[in-house]
């Protein structure tokens, strides 16, 4: 860890050096605590070890219309109070729900951070009760919403939802996506819901972090006042397994003629697991590649042949933690030139990180960018919580928060090619194509 | 299992202030500081007096041309050399036109803002330009314009601006303009733009740890072989608001769902009635239990979200409604956003609500403010609103004082539901009949 792998690379012997301390409830609940004076604020967050890798056929969309359901009252909280007493103490709030988990956050002004951990106390210990026919079918709504405002009414907005039915086969927990079918999502019944909750939100499939403006001593004894009570729920089933005997076997290959303004291509391929060595491999990888106007993607086919439009250009990793998480690449075409074209110009630069070694100035570049990018994510503290509630949830211990940039400044031009070798190869491609309706219409 | 049943009492809240600032000066510009101690990264941010506003009619789009042109080399280094030298530091260029300035930030760990400041003022003070560099960028950003265009909500905006401003030239065009003006702008333009508003020394803005940064030397860098003065502020638009509603669709076939831009002037950012403005505007549609979203969202099922505020440039301000609404309640979600606006006009806020308002926005200012960037942003507000280095204890004072009075005053003055633009994306076929209940329903041609 931590080695000089370039000489003007500066090497974080730590990417977390603020102070970690943690305990564990009697009923399972974990406890996080970073403490940052520097500024009068607090962030509180709980990861719940369940996402849209948990829902059964039929009911997809469930966990993360369960997240919408979490704001609209509880027990000792009435309906629409649990907002109003975040933003009028000052407090910004959401939740997100991914295949992997869900989570929940405040930042606050740090006198507040009694109110933050009540309410959510009071959520995770009392929802059922303030559970109503009415609020789930006005939820129902907002999420169908949701859905038209971010995937269906958007030119490429459904992507996403495309690309992992190619990716993960049949059965797999990544194979749906986390929004969930309209479908399923109507015959939502609020029994389900009840159930749901007293499934997975227990305080032993939960991890609670608290950052900044606050002592681990106060903390814990808040933590054990209000969370303290709540019943552990045994035997928590596991998601199915992710499982993957691994890269596909044969390609995948799907063509879109939708109301968009120009062919749009996206490859995508199965990785390793966040949290892996060859993830992190794939993570500089994606950075040599796509990230920044020095990637190969931008300087070949934006700059160099000049067949795909420079805003629209990139590649990324999808983090997540349990199964091979996916790489996209994607690119848009510029104006005259076909589908063909752009696809055959990124088949060649993705082919290039398995032939054509990456060299010691992309390696740094890319390294410059992602310490950056770790620093950005890590300079609030709602950054910091979440960041440790992902540590401890997914790898059993916060501390190995400070080992991501570290080993990502380890990665070797070896280490990419051998996670191109591995992973990107033609025979394991998932190939999505947009075509717009009428050649050269405009809106 | 016991829950604790009461809800807790808040506990000694520590003080609030902005971070210390420091200025530093050196061939005619100005360092300023922001220290955040403890910060890995940092953030510089060349502040221009070079806005949107500055771009002759017919080619807007030409100071964006001009930010996206500035890396494709410099008089020392070419494009591929140029993102290497910098991207080798960890840092991108992120250039920005708005109403009010040109901005070209950076952002590294501090130990290298210094090299990145100089690699961003190179791009900005000394860009290559060559013509056919020029012209391809134009042409990639007709092209970006196009793609932006087709997605729910720029052909909206542009067709309220365009009626709200309709007789105040610049204003009355979109801030990027649009694909036809910018397929106009020439080399020749984005050249005479460079060469008459961007070699003035300027601000730069800094936000990280000072202990790690040596100021005389980000001026330095920054202002070195600058010229000019800094330029006279133009004065205010008039203010105008029509006597009645006027409805302007924007056909979107196959739409699922229609968007809804809601909107008329307001006052500029220099108004003395900002704090009781932005309260009221938190009230009817800023906070999450706003009385838009309250209804719109919560009770009706109608939106994912609907939000309500002003936005308010040096010379100009509008008030605007903004959604996403599923197609088949068009008219029922105008209606009810119409009744709110009118409700909050003639009645004003409640206590309780304004406590919400007064809070959520004084913190804020403290939970919204912890990055470098942010305090960046912050520190360029006081730079182009011309207001004091503890404007933002004062602002939250002004936040936390403010009255019911002083507040409904403030919404009574400033919402105009009867002079409201009503600007809606959507399918046409469906939604036409619904929208002429609203008033003059005519089409836009953007």
């Amino acid at each position: 860890m931590g080695r000089v792998t370039s000489p003007t690379a500066p090497v974080a012997t730590t990417g977390y050096p603020w102070p970690i301390e943690t305990t564990r409830l009697a009923n399972g609940l974990r406890v996080v605590v970073s403490e940052d004076r520097t500024a009068p604020v607090v962030c509180v967050n709980l990861w719940y070890d369940v996402g849209s890798r948990h829902e059964p056929p039929g009911q997809t969309g469930f966990a993360h219309l369960f997240e919408h359901l979490m704001f609209e009252g509880s027990q000792h909280v009435k309906k629409t109070e649990h907002m109003k007493l975040v933003q009028g103490n000052g407090g910004s709030l959401n939740a997100t729900t991914n295949p992997d988990r869900t989570n929940y956050f405040e930042s606050m002004p740090s006198e507040h951070l009694e109110l933050a951990l009540w309410l959510e106390a009071d959520r995770l210990g009392g929802l059922v009760p303030a559970l109503t026919q009415e609020t789930l079918d006005n939820q129902r709504e907002v999420v169908k919403n949701e859905r038209r405002q971010r995937y269906d009414n958007v030119p490429y907005g459904d992507a996403w939802l495309r690309l992992l039915p190619l990716l993960y086969p049949q059965g797999h927990p990544y194979h749906h996506a986390t929004i969930g079918s309209m479908e399923d999502l109507n015959a939502a019944s609020l029994d389900t819901f009840k159930a749901f909750h007293q499934q997975y939100y227990a305080p032993n499939n939960c991890v609670l972090t608290v950052a900044g403006d606050a002592s681990p001593a106060e903390v814990f004894a808040l933590a054990e006042k209000y969370f303290g009570a709540i019943d552990t729920v045994p035997d928590i089933p596991p998601a199915p397994s992710g499982h993957l005997a691994g890269p596909a076997g044969e390609p995948a290959r799907e063509t879109v003629t939708a109301a968009v303004p120009a062919p749009r291509i996206y490859l995508s391929h199965r990785t390793y697991p966040f949290g892996s060595a060859g993830y992190d491999a794939i993570t500089v990888l994606a950075t040599v590649l796509g990230s920044g106007r020095g990637s190969r993607l931008y300087q070949r086919l934006a700059d160099g042949k000049r067949i795909a439009q420079p805003d629209y250009i990139g590649s990324y990793g999808v983090d997540l933690a349990h199964a091979p998480a996916p790489l996209i690449i994607t690119a848009t075409a510029k104006d005259g030139v076909d589908a063909g074209t752009l696809e055959a110009g990124l088949v060649e630069v993705v082919q290039s990180l398995i032939d054509e070694p990456v060299t010691e100035d992309e390696l740094n570049r890319a390294k410059a960018l992602l310490t950056t990018s770790w620093w950005r994510q890590v300079s609030t503290v709602g950054g910091r919580a979440d960041t440790l509630g992902r540590y401890t949830t997914q790898f059993g211990d916060p501390a190995t928060a400070g080992h991501r940039l570290p080993a990502w400044q380890a990665v070797t031009a070896d280490d990419i090619t051998e996670a191109a070798v591995n992973t990107l190869q033609p025979s394991s491609r998932v190939t999505l194509t947009y075509l717009p309706e009428k050649s050269g219409e405009e809106s | 299992m016991t829950l604790i049943t009461t809800r807790p009492a808040p506990g000694t809240a520590r003080p609030y202030a902005f971070p210390a600032i420091h200025r530093v000066t050196a061939h005619g510009g100005t360092v300023i500081a922001a220290h955040l101690p403890g910060q890995v990264l940092a953030t510089a941010v060349l502040l221009l007096d070079a806005s949107g506003a500055r771009e002759p009619e017919g080619r807007e789009g030409t100071a964006t041309v001009l930010a996206k042109s500035l890396e494709e080399g410099t008089k020392k280094r070419d494009s591929a050399a140029y993102a290497l030298a910098l991207e080798g530091l960890g840092a991108e260029l992120s250039p920005s036109v708005d109403w009010d300035a040109f901005r070209v930030g950076v952002s590294a760990p501090a130990p290298r803002l210094a090299g990145a400041v100089r690699l961003a003022a190179e791009a900005a003070r000394t860009p290559k330009l060559d013509p056919s560099d020029v012209a391809r960028v134009r042409d990639d950003e007709v092209t970006a314009l196009r793609m932006d265009w087709a997605q729910p909500g720029p052909r909206a905006d542009a067709a309220l601006r365009a009626d709200l401003f309709a007789a105040e030239g610049r204003y009355s065009r979109p801030l990027h303009g649009d694909p036809t003006s910018v397929a106009a702008v020439t080399v020749d333009d984005v050249l005479a733009f460079h060469q008459e508003w961007m070699l003035r020394p300027g601000v730069l803005l800094v936000a990280g740890d000072l202990d790690g940064l040596d100021l005389a030397e980000l001026a330095e860098a920054a202002f070195a072989d600058t010229t000019g003065q800094a330029l006279a502020l133009d004065a205010p638009l008039r203010l105008s608001v029509p006597a009645k509603p006027r409805v302007i669709l924007v056909d979107r076939p196959g739409s699922v769902q229609s968007t809804l831009r809601i909107g008329h002037r307001a006052p500029e950012r220099a108004t003395p009635d900002y704090v009781p403005m932005t309260l009221a505007a938190t009230v009817l549609g800023g906070a999450f239990t706003s009385r838009l979203n309250h209804l719109i969202r919560e009770v009706k099922g109608y939106t994912y979200g609907i939000r309500g505020s002003y936005a308010m440039t040096r010379r100009a301000g509008r008030f605007e409604v903004a959604a996403g609404v599923q197609t088949a309640v068009t008219g029922p979600a105008i209606l009810d956003t119409l009744g709110e606006i009118r409700r909050t006009q003639a009645e004003g806020v409640t206590e309780a609500e304004l406590e919400v308002a007064r809070s959520w926005r004084a913190g804020q200012l403290s939970v919204e403010m912890q990055t470098p960037g942010a305090i960046a942003g912050a520190l360029a507000s006081l730079v182009v609103h011309g207001l004091p280095d503890d404007y933002y204890e004062t602002l939250r004072r002004e936040y936390l004082e403010a009255t019911v009075e002083q507040v409904s005053a403030a919404a009574g003055r400033h919402l105009a539901v009867d002079g409201l633009t009503l600007v809606v994306e959507g399918d046409g076929e469906k939604i036409k009949a619904d929208l002429a209940e609203f008033g003059d329903l005519t089409e836009a041609t953007v």
